[in-house]
């Protein structure tokens, strides 16, 4: 009976590593994957400039809070439609916009969604000498 | 290499200033050029149809950067259709003297 017992035994034992090999196999695979996403996700964490750096890369041309550019060329952003200067922005990514400076500021920053959104909500927010024109 | 970075940046620097010093306008003069600006610019509120975005406050903006928008959309190298065709008959001078215009309109 024993001896029966644990041929039974053994036999349902290699049927489990047989059958079961290729799930654990694709288990494993899957936490391999996950591990490696979380590393480039750690990694892109890392690489993502800090939003206050963001806003530091604006001021040092467009002046204090946006509101005193260092070149008269150069925009006051301060007191402007958010959405309008959310808009530019988009438009400096995707290239639309062509100014040699502003597309490669976009690509450093790696300004995503979320950034211009915060950008563009922070500098209409700040004190401005700007106004719609006077009939 | 970054000797000449800075030179390079340095001689842009000075050929835009010097480009500026001549873009000084006529502010009285631009006060007339600039009504067609009225129809959009002097509404608080109003907005750009399509993308949906505020048409942007310019009274008291830069005059550097008036004068540069405007020859973009003039010249074609910024687009928007509206932009484009009012500013496709002006004349640099009359840039200019838009530009001392609507720089003067600040609060």
């Amino acid at each position: 009976m024993n001896t029966v017992g644990s041929k039974t035994k053994k036999v349902r034992e290699n049927f489990y590593m047989i059958s079961l090999r290729p799930m654990i196999l694709a288990c494993g695979l899957l936490v391999a994957a996950a591990a490696g996403a979380n590393e480039e996700a750690a990694a892109a964490k890392e690489d993502a400039v800090p939003f206050e750096n963001k806003i530091a890369a604006c001021t040092a041309c467009h002046g204090e809070n946006g509101a005193k550019p260092i070149m008269p060329e150069y925009p006051v952003l301060a007191g402007q439609h958010a959405n309008y200067l959310a808009h530019a922005l988009h438009d400096y990514r995707t290239g639309r916009r062509n100014n040699p400076i502003m597309g490669a500021q976009v690509q450093a920053l790696k300004l995503t969604d979320s950034d211009i959104d915060r950008l563009a909500a922070f500098f209409s927010a700040q004190a401005s000498p700007l106004s719609i024109l006077n009939k | 290499m970054t000797k000449h970075m800075i030179c390079a940046l340095l001689m842009s620097g000075l050929i835009t200033t010097s480009a500026l010093v001549h873009a000084d306008g006529n502010a009285a003069a631009g006060r007339k050029e600039a009504e067609t600006c009225m129809g959009c610019h002097a509404i608080e509120g109003y907005f750009n149809v399509y993308p949906s975005y505020h048409v942007p406050r310019i009274g008291g903006q830069q005059a550097g950067y008036i004068a540069s928008a405007l020859k973009a959309y003039r010249d074609g190298g910024r687009k928007h259709d509206t932009m484009h065709a009012n500013a496709s008959n002006l004349s640099d001078d009359m840039i200019a003297d838009i530009a001392a215009y609507v720089s003067s309109q600040g609060k």
